[in-house]
């Protein structure tokens, strides 16, 4: 691909995100670069399969109604994805600013997109606040979509929401108890009599791997 | 003026007793593994190793350290997390001791004293910790006045995982240096279950399909070789996973398995590329020992903390991020 313009919008943990010119229109690509430090094949498996997952899961859970970037091109062998760049803030930034109104608000949408995800079989895999982008219309996206799965089992369900509960704790624990209650209504106003299920899977999970 | 506290730690297969004073100084740390011929670690017979060698170890942790009873201020002791039967051996000790000397009790997290004695060595101020030993696997960072858990294992812990494999394979427990030292002949990579969820990981599936090569006869050095890359490799992403998120810029590699070479170049890769500041705690604080509880006991009883012993139950429970770390206030 030839980008004309470029600029670094975030260095991740498995990915670096530039906002680029491109077509005429302003769009993220996002790259997913060698790490030194891991085995060649390891290295060489994961960015493969996180892009191709990524594009695949980003442009199905459209179709579902998840409001996502869509994706414009890929390019397998150099671990590219170029899509929307949607513009607006992280959630978790948003978080600390926001009334708590609002911030009520935001994740009972957030929760929604879950159940939404959950109810066809998705789990997304990684789903923290920094996952979540609110658009200038106060819409969220779900961005990230490279440890997204399909067919879902019910544990996999469980551990999707175990991960958001835990994001919460560490990331706004001062409104945690808030933030947990508006999600969890939003997410089984979706995906209703599933939802008993998960959830005392996710508090399952919760318990396990601990030292006893 | 400085003051002495005796640590006692024995929260699983080790027990120890350690010195330090309250400028930072470890004046002795004498400890103790059970390492059973065959098998793993029984709760009941770790207790029964502990109350055989805890007297002996106490005395000879006060000779090293070439005081007296009487000169001890603090006797801190690991209150949990753990097995069961071992926490209460201990805190048997500890709570005798202390009222024999006369001097107040402590209990610690055995977690957080992890952390602090890493911090101690390393003069990091507000680390990432990748925390990783034959019970634990956790990212913890402090946040919001307490150290809270950013990811850890969803079933085993990583080193817990080395030793079961290494049992199958005849190895003794510990398994991890064996393991370690077998990997380095391996050559041949294979592909064995990557399963990092968020900033949690799952070492059970990789567990099953290391055995299956074994059973497969796959060179025990290969399989070695290919658990080593794949497990740390994952350990890799969650701590990357955390930096990224916390943005913190000191990367701290504590527990048992912080002993392997590999994990360790690994996670230097990991800091190099956030331009973060990595230490791996020095073998004889990596462990389960006892200067980590007598530290963290000076910290906690500074920041004002004293255990009445009427209220020193045991916590085989006690999650890190249940406590309010006083002492850290200031960040």
């Amino acid at each position: 691909m030839q980008i004309l313009k470029k600029q670094l919008l975030t260095l991740g943990a498995e990915s670096v995100i530039y906002k680029v010119e491109y077509w005429g229109m302003t769009l993220a690509l996002k790259w997913r670069p060698s790490k030194p430090y891991l085995h060649n094949e390891i290295d060489k498996l994961l960015r493969i399969s996180r892009t191709s997952r990524e594009c695949k899961m980003l442009t199905f859970v459209r179709t579902l109604g998840v409001p996502t970037p869509a994706v414009h091109a890929v390019d397998i062998s150099n671990h590219l994805i170029l899509m929307d760049f949607i513009e607006g803030q992280q959630f978790k930034q948003l978080a600390d600013v926001s009334s708590k109104k609002r911030i009520t608000t935001l994740c009972h949408e957030f929760g929604e997109l879950l159940g939404i995800m959950h109810m066809s079989d998705i789990v997304h895999g990684d789903p923290t606040t920094s996952n979540a982008v609110v658009d200038t219309q106060s819409k969220i996206w779900l961005v990230d979509f490279g440890l997204a799965e399909k067919n879902a089992t019910i544990e996999m369900k469980g551990v999707d929401m175990h991960l958001l509960r835990r994001a919460y704790e560490t990331t706004h624990w001062t409104l945690q108890e808030t933030m947990l209650e508006s999600t969890m209504e939003g997410y089984i106003e979706r995906s209703g009599d599933n939802a008993e299920a998960v959830l005392s899977r996710a508090d399952e999970i919760r318990e396990r791997g601990r030292y006893h | 003026m400085s003051l002495l506290c005796l640590g006692l730690e024995g929260t699983a297969h080790s027990f120890g007793a350690g010195i330090v004073s309250s400028e930072g100084k470890v004046l002795s740390n004498i400890w103790h593994m059970l390492s059973p011929v065959e098998g793993g670690i029984h709760p009941r017979e770790a207790s029964r190793h502990h109350s055989d060698m805890g007297p002996g170890i106490i005395k000879r942790s006060l000779e090293e350290a070439g005081v007296s009873h009487s000169d001890i201020h603090l006797v801190a002791f690991s209150r949990g997390p753990g097995l069961g039967p071992c926490l209460r051996t201990t805190a048997t000790m500890a709570r005798t001791l202390a009222q024999k000397l006369s001097v107040p009790l402590v209990g610690v997290n055995h977690c957080v004293a992890h952390i602090e004695i890493g911090c101690l060595e390393s003069g990091f101020e507000d680390p990432v910790t990748i925390y990783v030993s034959g019970g634990n696997t956790q990212v913890i960072a402090f946040a919001g006045g307490r150290f809270r858990t950013f990811g850890e294992t969803l079933d085993m812990a990583l080193g817990n995982m080395l030793d079961v494999f290494g049992r199958t394979i005849g190895m003794r427990f510990p398994a991890g240096p064996s393991i370690e030292h077998a990997a380095a002949d391996g050559v041949e990579y294979h592909q064995l279950p990557y399963s990092v969820k968020g900033m949690d990981l799952s070492y059970s599936g990789m567990l099953t399909a290391a055995k299956k090569l074994h059973l497969e006869r796959v060179p025990v050095a290969d399989i070695c070789f290919s658990i080593q890359e794949t497990a740390f490799g994952m350990l890799a992403e969650v701590a990357e996973r955390a930096v990224a998120h916390t943005k913190k810029n000191e990367i701290l590699l504590t527990g048992g398995v912080a002993r392997n070479n590999r994990l360790t170049k690994i996670l230097e890769g990991v800091a190099e590329r956030h331009g973060s500041s990595f230490h791996r705690v020095s073998p004889p604080l990596a462990g389960d020992q006892g200067a980590m509880i007598a530290w963290t006991g000076i910290l906690q009883h500074q920041a004002g903390d004293e255990l009445p012993i009427s209220d020193s139950h045991v916590m085989p429970k006690w999650r890190t991020d249940e406590q309010d770390i006083l002492w850290r206030c200031r960040f």
